[in-house]
């Protein structure tokens, strides 16, 4: 057989490795270096116990001078294991490294068969396409390219701050690039990691902590990468440094500055439709909102106003020298006398309305969100025409409120919680309305009805229906 | 009305104009308008009456009275004929007429408006006559009778703000204090904390800015004595807190009203402005140098922010979130400043203390409390009694009244014959006590001795329909739906409560679960922040000491003795009993009942969601649950 570029014949060494009992208690190693022998190309055929011992890679060496092999081929184990190994032996034996094949049929074959003919089956196919292929290898020279060290890692999420961290303490210098004004990223934002619950930002902060203070780390946030040129190695990147107006070294980060700024800009990009999705590019000051619904948001934001404290100009007089806590004092929004302005008019809190409410009584979204979420009264979903209360109170139960509810469950079809398709009703339990000398007391919109039994029910919906 | 009062002597003086103009002799009918006369068409029955005045030509001879709420709500709507003090009830709108021609232009009786005495037979008239109001002392309550909530003229006349003239009058603030202490007056809300005691250690604290706050979120189910305070007598609410601001040195307070009571949130919001006008809120009250403004605050749903840290971080803007109380509320509470928190009872109690002494206020109630306030409990209390009774409605008694008495001297008895079961009092918090403690006085101590607690005045009587292994279930699913979820041992102990005990209603537990479920109790009893967790225990420890047998008999024998748990019951119809009438099958709402018209019917099993309304709605008892 010729080499690849038909200039001389090739010899083959051929070796197939019992690796104890791991090879050879499945695959009849004999029988294939047997049938190896007989295939074009191959000078010599051998099998042996273990190939990777001093004696087996001295064997490889012997065996190139003696028999002027021109290339090696041995199939035993993963090439992970003892490519190197073999390379090196024949590269000993005076043959360049890379005229050297390795065949794996320990894991690839021996590891996944029970069956010995099956197994020497395909030993005997791997070898002959190992056979067949180390003829078309060519001498490959090693060369040595001078590259630079230094790691850029774009991305200052927790896999770029991971990896970043990881490259540093193995004592590269890490340069850490991310166009959020801060690291972090998503997992910033989540309380939870899935699938332990353990706490995000418990796990996330201490690393973004490392990260600011690595020596060998430099971190560029609020940048972004503008051009990559260069190859594996050495690469030469492009980084903007976007305007923070900021001496990075001087700044403390007491935010002083920031509270002082009236130019709110940013926002929460992390809630749905918030038109934020990382770029910096945020809401305008004051969300647009539909002009009935402004016209209602704003009553009840001017009906309820944050007032600085205490409410009183008596109280003011007696204790303006007498302040506790003042950030708390300072601003009395009273926003949940807000909220259930919004919820009683519109007949429920829509997010465009909360985020108008944030806006203008500076209290973040997220407080917002908390207290719309916090109290029962308050709806996040749009409601039916007609919200139906049934009381769930102790003297309700006693006398059988539940069977109640089952009968309005079973007319409307919808849950407690749920609106009919129809958005006529709105299914809601309550945990006493304050009647129960009439229990079982079911309300619909501000009509109540007491005494109410499974049958009335009927009757109680029919003037809504 | 006037104009502003600015002294004692001009509000003295504009009382005797008011009772001048007042004829006691002139027919008043007065029509209950609280809440639950209201949904029986009580507002209706006003304006029938209002009509036939109109119509004979009465108006200005005959006065038209919309009170607030008359307390016996099982026989709304009611209505007054005074002088005479006859009771009609249970009355409609086309009862005016026949009212007005025969009882008030002839005087005559319309008997079947009459309570009827249901063993004699004989009609009951007046108050006096009927048991339900007889046996009770209506200290508090019992002005709802004479008053208009919306017209401060009738507070006044009647003898309101005399205590309040008094205090700033004749007193000083320690001196209120004093009286108040001695008086032994313990909160209303349900704690029994001595009034007298938080209000010298806020007058004590450490600062100018106090506040003081009524606690009117009532979140206990069943109870709703203090809704119908606020809509019968909200002056009384407003002049206690005057009273109790001037006594600890505050200038600003708020009621914090539950959103579920709009009608109480309106007339606060009226007599609040109507006490402005007239010189009794704002600046230099009756020339006293004091001033008060008072606001008020809606609830948003949240049990919980009937618990006093919740309360006022609610009232700051924030979620209802208890904080540990190691340092109290009279030393930093609203925005960190002292705060005195009350509840609508206990201020309302203030203005009598005022006015008749402390030591009249011993003279009611159990105890001792020359010594300590601890002592005893003082005072009336008012009951919201509901239940499987046939009286159900506000109850005023005197703290000592045995539950025997409130439960069969006043409510009645059971209703529809059955037996006695056992009585829930304190509302979520409290237990469930049995037959053996009938006779127990209940008063504040006697009440946490047998693991319950007096709370706001629930008190909701069982009969032997209702299992107390799903009413334990049912607390404890409330309690947890109410957490706010900020402490572990609550928000998780309380649900896996709930889980144990749906086992035991599902049938699948074992004797263990009773011993878990006791050790999770105490554990839950001592590390939860606030008393929502802390108190959460009280039902499902109270039913366990009290009706044992019954969990046992959940577990042992997989029966449910009072029929309710679902996994353990089945409904049959007795194809003996049936008519054919069709009427469950048409209430069924699973579709469960088959059957022609005049045959039989069946239930199908696998549909049958044990709701029970077939039960119910049976009339020849053919539905029967085992």
């Amino acid at each position: 057989m010729k080499t690849g570029n038909g200039s001389h014949e090739v010899r083959i060494g051929f070796y197939i490795c019992h690796c104890g009992h791991n090879i050879a208690a499945m695959v009849d190693c004999p029988e294939v270096a047997r049938y190896v022998e007989g295939l074009p190309g191959v000078a010599l055929s051998r099998d042996y116990k273990y190939m990777c011992s001093d004696p087996g890679q001295e064997l490889i060496q012997k065996d190139i001078r003696e028999f002027e092999l021109n290339r090696v081929v041995v199939a035993s184990c993963s090439p992970l294991l003892h490519e190197h190994t073999f390379r090196s032996a024949t590269q000993a034996g005076g043959l360049n490294p890379f005229f050297f094949h390795m065949v794996n049929i320990r894991e690839h074959d021996a590891w996944v068969h029970t069956d010995r003919q099956e197994a020497t089956a395909k030993a005997k196919a791997l070898a002959r396409a190992a056979i067949a292929r180390v003829a078309h290898h060519s001498a490959l020279e090693v060369k040595k390219v001078p590259i630079h060290p230094d790691v850029l890692v774009v991305g200052g999420g927790i896999a770029g701050i991971h990896s970043a961290l990881t490259l540093a303490n193995a004592g590269k210098k890490v340069y850490l690039v991310e166009r959020e004004p801060s690291i972090g990223g998503h997992m910033a934002r989540f309380d939870k990691t899935f699938p332990t619950l353990d706490c995000a930002a418990c796990i996330l902060t201490p690393k973004m902590s490392q990260v600011g203070t690595h020596p060998n780390i430099t971190l560029l946030t609020y940048s972004q990468v503008e051009g990559v040129a260069g190859y594996v190695g050495n690469y030469k990147v492009k980084i903007r440094r976007k305007a923070r107006f900021i001496d990075e070294d001087k700044c403390t980060g007491c935010q002083q500055c920031a509270e002082r700024c009236p130019v709110q800009y940013k926002s929460y990009p992390c809630l749905p439709g918030a038109g934020g999705n990382g770029t910096g590019h945020g809401l305008p000051l004051e969300p647009e909102l539909e002009p009935g619904l402004k016209t209602i948001v704003d009553r009840a934001l001017d009906m309820h106003q944050p007032v600085q404290a205490p409410l009183n100009s008596v109280m003011q007089e007696l204790t303006s020298a007498d302040r506790r806590s003042p950030s708390r004092e300072a601003t009395r929004a009273p926003l949940i006398s807000v909220l259930q302005d919004i919820n009683r008019d519109v007949g429920y809190l829509p997010e465009p309305a909360l985020r108008y409410v944030s806006r203008r009584t500076q209290v973040p979204l997220v407080s917002v969100y908390h207290v719309a979420t916090f109290y029962k009264a308050f709806s996040l979903q749009p409601r039916g025409q007609h919200v139906i209360r049934v009381c769930q109170g102790t003297a309700c139960h006693v006398r059988g409120a539940g069977r109640v509810l089952e009968a309005i469950k079973g007319q409307l079809q919808i849950e407690p919680g749920q609106t009919t398709q129809d958005r006529k009703f709105t299914l809601e339990t309550v945990n006493c309305l304050g009647t129960c000398a009439l229990a079982p007391v079911v309300t619909i919109d501000s009509n109540y009805s007491g005494n109410v039994t499974a049958s009335k029910v009927k009757q109680i919906l029919k003037p809504y229906a | 009305m006037a104009t502003k009062l600015t002294s004692c002597g001009e509000l003295d003086a504009y009382r005797k104009t008011l009772c001048a103009k007042h004829d006691p002799n002139r027919t008043c009918i007065t029509v209950c308008g609280g809440t639950g006369c209201r949904a029986c068409r009580g507002l209706d029955v006003a304006e029938s009456f209002r009509q036939v005045i109109r119509d004979q030509a009465l108006e200005g001879k005959v006065d038209l009275r919309v009170t607030g709420c008359l307390g016996f709500c099982e026989k709304g709507p009611v209505v007054t004929i005074r002088p005479k003090g006859l009771i009609y009830v249970k009355t409609t709108p086309q009862d005016a007429k026949e009212v007005v021609e025969k009882t008030v232009l002839r005087g005559q009786d319309v008997e079947r408006l009459f309570l009827k005495d249901p063993q004699t037979g004989k009609r009951q008239r007046t108050r006096e006559e009927i048991p339900f109001y007889k046996n009770q002392m209506p200290l508090i309550f019992g002005a709802n009778f004479e008053l208009d909530p919306q017209n401060i003229d009738d507070y006044i006349r009647l003898g309101g703000y005399t205590a309040l003239a008094k205090a700033l009058a004749a007193m000083k603030p320690e001196e209120v204090i004093e009286a108040v202490s001695r008086s032994g007056l313990r909160g209303r809300g349900g704690a029994g904390f001595p009034a007298g005691v938080k209000w010298a250690s806020c007058r004590k604290a450490e600062g100018n800015g106090k506040y003081i706050v009524c606690n009117a979120d009532e979140g206990d189910p069943g109870a709703y004595a203090n809704r119908s305070l606020m809509e019968g007598n909200p002056h009384s609410v407003v002049e206690g807190m005057i009273i109790g601001s001037f006594a600890i040195g505050a200038h600003e307070g708020f009621i914090y009203v539950r959103t579920e009571y709009p009608l109480a949130v309106e007339l606060m919001y009226k007599a609040i402005a109507d006490a402005r006008a007239l010189g009794l809120l704002g600046r230099n009250i009756l020339g006293s140098g004091h001033s008060l403004d008072l606001e008020i605050n809606r609830g948003g749903g949240a049990f919980v922010c009937g618990e006093s840290t919740a309360l006022m971080a609610s009232i700051e803007g924030r979620p209802g979130e208890p904080r540990a109380k190691h340092v109290h509320m009279v030393e930093r509470g609203l925005w960190d400043r002292p705060t005195v928190l009350n509840n609508v009872e206990t201020w309302s109690n203030v203005p009598l203390i005022i006015n008749r002494g402390p030591e009249w206020f011993t003279t009611i109630g159990t105890g001792n409390v020359k010594d300590s306030p601890w002592g005893g409990s003082k005072g009336t209390k008012i009951f919201s009694l509901v239940g499987k009774v046939n009286n159900t409605g506000l109850v005023e008694v005197p703290m000592g009244t045995t539950l025997r008495k409130i439960i069969y001297d006043i409510g009645g008895g059971i209703k529809d014959g059955k037996k006695f079961k056992g009585v829930q009092t304190g509302g979520p918090s409290g237990g469930i006590l049995g037959e053996r403690h009938l006779d127990l006085p209940i008063d504040y101590d006697q009440l946490v001795e047998v693991g319950s607690m007096m709370g706001s005045g629930g008190m909701i009587v069982m009969d032997e329909d209702n299992c107390m292994v799903d009413f334990a279930r049912f607390f404890l699913a409330f309690l947890e739906d109410e957490s706010c979820g900020k402490c572990t041992p609550c928000r998780e102990g309380v649900t896996q409560m709930r889980q144990l005990l749906e086992q035991i209603g599902a049938g699948k537990a074992t004797l263990a679960h009773l011993d878990l479920l006791k050790d999770l109790a105490e554990v839950v009893q001592e590390a939860s922040l606030c008393q929502l967790g802390a108190t959460a225990p009280n039902p499902v420890l109270t039913t366990l000491n009290y009706f044992r047998e019954e969990y046992e008999a959940h577990i042992r024998d997989g029966k449910c003795p009072a029929g309710v748990c679902k996994a353990l019951v089945s409904y049959h119809i007795d194809p003996e009993k049936c008519t054919g009438c069709t009427l469950c099958a048409r209430n069924c709402p699973g579709g469960a009942v088959q059957g022609e018209k005049k045959q039989p019917h069946r239930i199908i099993l696998e549909k049958c969601s044990k709701c029970g309304i077939c039960y119910d709605a049976c009339k020849f008892d053919a539905v029967v649950r085992n």
